[in-house]
């Protein structure tokens, strides 16, 4: 069944600011669930009154419905002085899960739907790049990407080449290193966590650990909400609604290193949840 | 000295309203963003002693604080647009109907614009009632811009287009947000194109550029 | 599989995207810089973006997600992120038969495209969509007055409202709705179109409102 796998991960399901304002009813792999109390202390009930593991990490509420939950991952940059932490809110998108991610790690797209920001034409080839399935901590890494960007963050005066380092820590959760333009020695980190309501829609939760002493927080929140609500309308609109795992429907490039890697990755752990395979 | 401050959030269908007019006049302004979602900021002391309204956009130019969109399209075009075309005031008729759309502008927020903040975040709203009025605001649109195809015109009010039009246009330009697709309405379809067509024109989430109109774009 | 009509080629012009739908298949219907219509699978087989959300440079339809373009054929011409490549001929969409007839756009998923025969010299009125099915429309048609007299069906399709005849032609859609295209005489003056096109919307509030099992 195409849940197995996923129960035993952690899921973003509130963040601080949802809390504040009461108990949130929500649904979590097409179960209700209701995310309550405090950071100190976070609740998640389900309707029989069945009470989950909760944690309070990256500005939300985590939690976990299986009965072997696997650790959640960690992000160190977190916990790193001087970098402010921007919790961006949530935003409902008729899409698998897995399709959320795997738009999260393409840089193809830059040009066409972050025109003006991410990419710009003609500046559209993606030079070579790495993408690999790092075994021994069970995640996908891609590394050595560069592109041109007019405006890679908020903080950024000006175009410049970035460069990119993308993590999917878990199937639903994906890290992007990206050039700091204010501090050029460190990088930024942009984070989605996914919460899937079900197969076909989730709950995209951003969150950000930045170095910018000089952007009020509305206008980072902002740039990051712009970004991810210009990828909204692509998301909606990619047929079959699940991933397909099997090579056959879809034709990746040289470019799609990543999103190979990242399905090969779902098919062998058999996380299917959001997925279309005929190993399901 | 700008011309004028914006208070403005980036997803706001309104906010986009001036963005788009400045846009289209070539007016520069200043930003200041408010933390609308998730913060509720629109809602804090400080906001509401600017507006008591709590909604966004506010502008600010000198001693005038305008918080209907509406006042602000008028504004803007009486005070940058020499030709007087934006906001046809001189013909009784043209600014009669340019009210009319106004008016019906601020029905899509209520319907459109409210069944797109439930979808995409959330909100609280009748969902029921919201998008019967978003369907039947939408299909009387349809009817009315396919009197304008039959009369050979392409904007909603005269030869040219007006504030009607980019008062109208947000919502109904992002209303697959909500769920409602532009497939059954080939009037409305080709009357964004023509918005999203003029020179100026500024993009939000939701509204792509159009690619095709790129000098610098790969021709295959 | 029959013939489908899917839209109004007055509502489509040069370099002009719309997405459409016979027999349950979803399909992009786009015409180049030099006017070519083209009707293909709504899909690209990239990502699977739908293509109706693309952009046409020259006589190329482009993705709007990776900006791949495609040729009239349906064959990828060019992806961005690699310029010097020449696409495999592999990349294809899937083409289906198009043809233009009384300003009605036709299309057949399963053949060659033979619009049907169009019985009155006719000008375009307007396409849309109605949650009814077939049979329900006929019968809001009859009870929808136009300026005060009762229409007159005189072929299938075809009714008689006062001096003016409306053509409507159906393509059956999911979800229990039809798109009408519908088409008056040529003699008919644009004030004419203007309440024949409220006839229309009185039909589809009348056969929306009697959704009732028969």
């Amino acid at each position: 069944m195409s849940r197995a796998y996923a129960m035993n991960d952690w899921y973003a399901v509130a963040d601080a600011q949802t809390l504040a304002r009461g108990a949130r009813r929500t649904m979590l792999l097409d179960q209700d669930v209701t995310v309550s109390g405090t950071p100190d202390a976070p609740k998640v009930i389900d309707d029989a009154g069945r009470t989950y593991p909760a944690q309070f990490k990256y500005g939300h509420v985590w939690t976990c419905l299986g009965d072997a939950p696997r650790s959640l991952f960690d992000i160190p940059e977190a916990a790193e002085q001087g970098r402010r932490l921007v919790p961006c809110g949530v935003v409902r998108v008729k899409c698998s899960p897995l399709r959320a991610v795997e738009n999260f790690l393409d840089i193809a797209h830059f040009p066409f739907v972050h025109t003006g920001i991410l990419g710009s034409e003609p500046h559209t080839e993606v030079a070579p790049y790495k993408a690999e399935i790092r075994d021994e901590v069970d995640e996908v890494w891609a590394t050595k990407i560069s592109f041109y960007q007019p405006q890679a963050a908020k903080s950024a005066q000006a175009g410049g080449d970035t460069d990119y380092q993308y993590r999917v820590a878990a199937p639903t959760s994906a890290v992007l290193y990206k050039t700091c333009p204010p501090k050029p020695e460190a990088m930024d980190v942009i984070a989605i966590f996914v919460q899937p309501r079900s197969e076909t829609e989730c709950d995209v939760w951003p969150w950000m650990a930045l170095y910018d002493d000089t952007s009020d927080f509305a206008g980072l929140v902002q740039f990051q909400q712009e970004i991810f609500l210009q990828d909204r309308s692509i998301l909606e609109n990619q047929r079959p609604v699940k991933l397909p795992l099997d090579p056959k429907m879809e034709i990746p490039t040289r470019a799609d290193l990543t999103s190979i890697a990242y399905r090969r990755w779902l098919k062998s752990k058999g996380a299917f949840y959001g997925a279309l395979t005929e190993d399901a | 000295m700008s011309n004028f401050t914006l208070y403005n959030y980036v997803l706001s269908g309104n906010c986009y309203k001036i963005r788009l007019m400045a846009g289209l006049l070539g007016v520069t302004y200043d930003t200041v963003a408010v933390d609308f979602y998730p913060g509720l900021e629109q809602r804090s002391e400080r906001m509401l002693a600017l507006n008591p309204a709590g909604t966004l956009p506010v502008l600010v130019a000198g001693d005038l604080i305008l918080s209907e969109t509406q006042a602000m399209l008028a504004w803007l075009a009486t005070t940058h647009d020499p030709s007087c075309t934006w906001y046809p005031i001189k013909d009784a008729s043209l600014h009669a109907q340019v009210l009319q759309w106004l008016g019906f502008s601020a029905r899509l927020t209520t319907s459109v614009g409210a069944a797109r903040l439930n979808t995409m975040l959330d909100w609280p709203v009748d969902v029921e009632v919201v998008r019967a009025a978003s369907r039947k605001d939408l299909d009387e649109l349809e009817l009315l811009l396919t009197d304008r195809v039959f009369a050979g015109q392409t904007w909603l009010v005269g030869d040219g287009p007006t504030i009607a039009d980019i008062a109208c246009f947000p919502y109904v330009a992002l209303s697959p947000d909500a769920g409602f697709e532009h497939d059954g309405y080939p009037a409305i379809r080709n009357w964004l194109y023509a918005v999203r067509s003029l020179p100026g024109f500024v993009t939000m989430p939701g509204i792509h550029p159009l690619h095709e109109l790129r000098e610098d774009g790969a021709n295959g | 599989m029959l013939t489908a009509p899917v839209g109004l080629l007055r509502d489509l012009d040069p370099k002009r995207v719309m997405r459409a739908q016979v027999g349950g298949q979803d399909l992009v219907i786009w015409r180049a810089s030099n006017g070519d219509i083209s009707a293909w699978d709504n899909r690209c087989p990239h990502r699977g973006m739908a293509l109706s959300h693309g952009f046409v440079r020259g006589n190329e339809l482009a993705c709007l997600y990776h900006g791949w373009h495609y040729g009239s054929s349906g064959v990828c011409r060019y992806i961005p992120a690699h310029p010097e490549l020449e696409p495999p001929a592999t990349i294809t969409t899937t083409v289906f038969s198009v043809l233009i007839a009384d300003g009605v756009i036709w299309v057949n998923t399963e053949g060659a495209a033979t619009p049907a025969p169009v019985p009155i010299a006719s000008q375009p009125l307007r396409s849309f969509h109605v949650e009814i099915q077939s049979e329900g429309l006929a019968r809001a048609c009859l009870t929808v007055a136009f300026e005060g007299v009762a229409p007159e069906q005189i072929a299938p399709g075809l009714y008689q409202l006062g001096a003016r005849q409306v053509l409507l032609l159906e393509n059956p859609l999911d979800g229990g709705r039809i798109q009408i295209t519908a088409l008056t005489d040529a003699d008919a003056k644009p004030v004419d179109c203007a309440a024949l096109s409220r006839w229309c919307d009185a039909v589809r509030r009348a056969a929306q409102t009697k959704r009732v099992a028969a």
